[in-house]
């Protein structure tokens, strides 16, 4: 057979999302990958910039659909640093137990698809079970499943409800559990070993030289974690470990991500603890009044500058479940975002398709896509 | 010719239909009447029961495997239509029928729609050689075995015409890997039923059960012959781990990508015909067909008319629930690496099992006192 170009998507069982990987095969060998992004660009960024402070938190919901979370807190880390609002330190606490509990529904999904990708059938059902007892835990205190509009400049829109932190330990207690049973599920399977080891091998120098993050990079050996590096919100006071695997091929991220969900489960638990202690406010008691007011009516928008507030950048970063994701926000004295620029990890780590997925066989790609975890709400923003 | 005979049984029904019309047929048909047509019709009887049962049978497993699978992953599978979902399959079916049938522009016409036929058809084919009981099957051959085995690897031919017809990259990378997949596990699905031929000493397969009445179940001295065969067999019906062919994670549905409406019914149930014809051949050949041992619950059922058939169909849901186990449990593996498990294990390991058949034949089976 000679070579030809196939392509795996828009609408593909690999790709979890709209996007297109073209692959060029010969027989059942990989030899040439160019990734094809943009089929879910909704021009969020620009879409910010017509949008009170407040109100962008809806749109970083959509951002990704998976971790809405993750991008609430990252886009408001940055306008806060922008508008000079401190936030307190309850809601830094709440900030961060949201932030490990998406990061394990995000894992968990991953995990769901993951095992799905390398044909692992009753698996799926297990990780999207657990996901969903999480997202039950986030209606509780948000109210919503996925897109939760629950983080406001300065904090949180609420607090967690009477009872919520005991029913949080007992599925933490419970997921702990189910966790082990995964990783026994996989890790003593012999066909799920053969398909996972030395596959899509994408070693140190190269996950660095691509900018690749996350779960990737630390499945190569490098132990970097922004929560530890550059930590922020109630990191500091927080205790956990950097899960970091050496194999560099998509065994390593398996066992990186469900080291992590460990370590979640962990931090959780010492967010909880620190709830009960102490109760306080939840939200900034100095706030600008207009980052809350409704926009001006579709068509009507218009960049409002008011005279005699401060003007200031804010810049952010932070560990979301897919890498590092960085956010940038200008304040020019305006009731909304002058600008608005997301770094997103899921795009960079597709972008490098080409060096983790020549070479290996047809039957791999599914593997290797489903390891990198994509989202591609994220990285086409 | 009686009527516990599945040929029995077909011309009790032809005579009682013909004797029940002769007397209101007008005079001038009497002629057509006779004994040849009588005959015809009780053909004609014997090969629709074969027919329905492969077709209900088949719609059977495939509630089966969506019950079990369900509770595989924690959910309840099919469960509105019917009672417990049981008619699920047919309103499916019903959906399916009623789809217009459309073929690609580019695809070849003649093997397009071939395929999908000749690959139901050709599944079909085998049931008629299956015995199901003590002369419950219509096609009694001496070598009924190897004539089954050799209908039964027809499919891939017809697969790759499909995968080639269809024009589509994917369809043809699945195509090719079922003929990959041919290779693999043809060569040790023989030598293990090698194994048991030698065993029994006859190609016939009501003769092979007549062999493992007298012996006791060949799972028992050709263990390894039953693991050989059964990981040939997941092969050969293209299952998890073996769906090379249809991997839906990187092919999208293999090589029947192109194939919607009735077409993809076709191919779906002939999926479930040959899943059902493996696990048939699986109780036939090492799990003492439609004999139990008995006990004190089975002796008791025994007696009943048919019960042969009951416990050949118990056995054969059995089999085919461990079947569907092996996919919840189970990751599909790569075309090279079915190609190792295959030459690099399962032909040393069918080979072995040929020896230890020839032993046993030579020093005698059972070695000890028949245990049940």
């Amino acid at each position: 057979m000679s070579e030809m170009w196939v392509n795996m998507g828009p609408q593909h069982p690999m790709t979890h999302g709209l996007w297109n990987l073209r692959v060029k095969v010969d027989g059942e060998l990989v030899t040439d990958a160019v990734p094809e992004l943009g089929y879910l660009h909704r021009g969020i960024e620009k879409i910010c910039e017509y949008r009170r402070y407040n109100e962008v938190v809806t749109l970083m919901d959509r951002t990704c659909y998976v971790a809405g979370l993750a991008w609430e807190q990252l886009y408001l880390m940055a306008s806060e640093q922008a508008l000079g609002v401190e936030v307190p330190e309850r809601a830094e606490y709440i900030r961060v137990m949201c932030q490990e509990l998406q990061r394990l529904a995000s894992h968990l999904m991953w995990f769901a698809a993951f095992v799905m990708d390398v044909g692992l059938m009753a698996p799926f059902g297990y990780g999207m079970r657990d996901r969903d007892v999480i997202l039950d835990l986030f209606q509780s205190f948000t109210g919503a499943r996925m897109t939760y509009e629950y983080m406001r400049v300065g904090g949180v829109r609420n607090d967690v409800p009477v009872g919520f932190t005991d029913r949080c330990r007992k599925v933490m207690g419970w997921l702990e559990q189910r966790i082990k049973d995964y990783e026994d599920l996989c890790d003593r399977s012999d066909i799920f070993l053969k398909r996972c080891i030395d596959v899509g091998v994408l070693k140190a120098q190269d996950c660095i030289r691509n900018g690749i993050t996350g779960p990737m990079l630390r499945s190569a050996g490098v132990a970097r974690d922004l929560r530890r590096d550059r930590p922020y919100s109630a990191y500091p006071e927080l205790d956990f470990q950097v899960a970091v695997h050496d194999a560099a091929d998509v065994y390593g991220r398996y066992r990186v991500r469900m080291e992590e969900m460990r370590q979640s489960i962990f931090i959780v638990r010492q967010t909880l603890d620190h709830l009960d202690r102490k109760p306080g406010r939840v939200i900034a008691e100095k706030v600008p009044r207009f980052v809350g007011t409704p926009s001006p009516p579709p068509g009507q928008e218009s960049y409002i500058v008011r005279r005699g507030y401060p003007k200031g950048v804010g810049f952010s970063a932070m560990e979301e479940p897919h890498g590092e994701a960085l956010a940038y926000v200008v304040n020019e004295g305006g009731e909304q975002p002058y600008r608005v620029k997301f770094r997103s990890p899921v795009m960079v780590n597709i972008c490098a398709v080409r060096d983790y997925l020549v070479g290996y066989r047809v039957s791999d790609i599914p593997a290797i896509m489903g390891s990198i975890d994509v989202c591609v709400g994220e990285s086409d923003r | 010719m009686t009527a516990d005979t599945l040929i029995g049984f077909a011309f009790w029904i032809s005579a009682f239909m013909f004797n029940t019309l002769r007397p209101i047929v007008p005079a001038p048909f009497l002629p057509l009447m006779g004994a040849p047509a009588e005959t015809a019709t009780a053909y004609l009887i014997a090969g629709t029961m074969v027919f329905l049962t492969a077709l209900i049978n088949a719609i059977m497993l495939i509630w089966w495997e969506r019950k079990l699978l369900g509770r595989f992953m924690d959910r309840r599978g099919a469960m509105h239509v019917g009672y417990a979902g049981l008619l699920q399959n047919l309103a499916d079916g019903l959906k399916l029928f009623r789809k217009q049938p459309l073929r690609p522009r580019e695809a070849d016409k003649l093997g397009y729609f071939l395929a999908p036929a000749a690959y139901l058809a050709t599944s079909l084919m085998i049931v008629g050689f299956l015995p199901v009981s003590t002369g419950w099957v219509p096609g009694v051959a001496p070598l009924s075995l190897l004539m089954a085995l050799a209908l039964f690897s027809f499919a891939p031919f017809f697969i790759f015409i499909g995968a080639w017809a269809s024009n589509n990259k994917y369809s043809l990378i699945g195509g090719m890997r079922t003929a990959a997949q041919l290779v693999a596990y043809e060569v040790p699905l023989l030598f293990a039923v090698v194994s048991v031929v030698l065993l029994a000493g006859t190609f016939d397969l009501t003769g092979i059960v007549d062999a493992q009445i007298r012996f006791g179940w060949f799972a028992l001295p050709l263990a390894l012959g039953l693991i050989v065969f059964f990981v040939a067999m997941l092969a050969e019906v293209e299952r998890i781990p073996f769906d090379l062919p249809e991997a839906e994670a990187e092919l999208v549905e293999g090589w029947n990508t192109e194939y919607g409406g009735m077409l993809f019914a076709m191919t779906t149930l002939a999926d479930y015909v040959r899943g059902l014809i493996g696990s048939y051949l699986i109780v036939l050949l090492f799990l003492g067909g439609w004999w139990v041992p008995a006990g004190p619950f089975t002796g008791a059922l025994n007696g009943f008319p048919l019960a042969g058939i009951f416990w050949f169909q118990l056995k054969v849901y059995v089999v085919f629930a461990v079947f569907v186990w092996v996919r919840a449990g189970l990751p599909r593996v790569r075309t090279d690496q079915l190609l190792q498990i295959g030459w690099k294990r399962m032909i040393p390991i069918s080979l072995a099992n040929v020896f230890l058949a020839a032993a046993f034949v030579v020093v005698g089976w059972p070695p000890f006192p028949k245990l049940f």
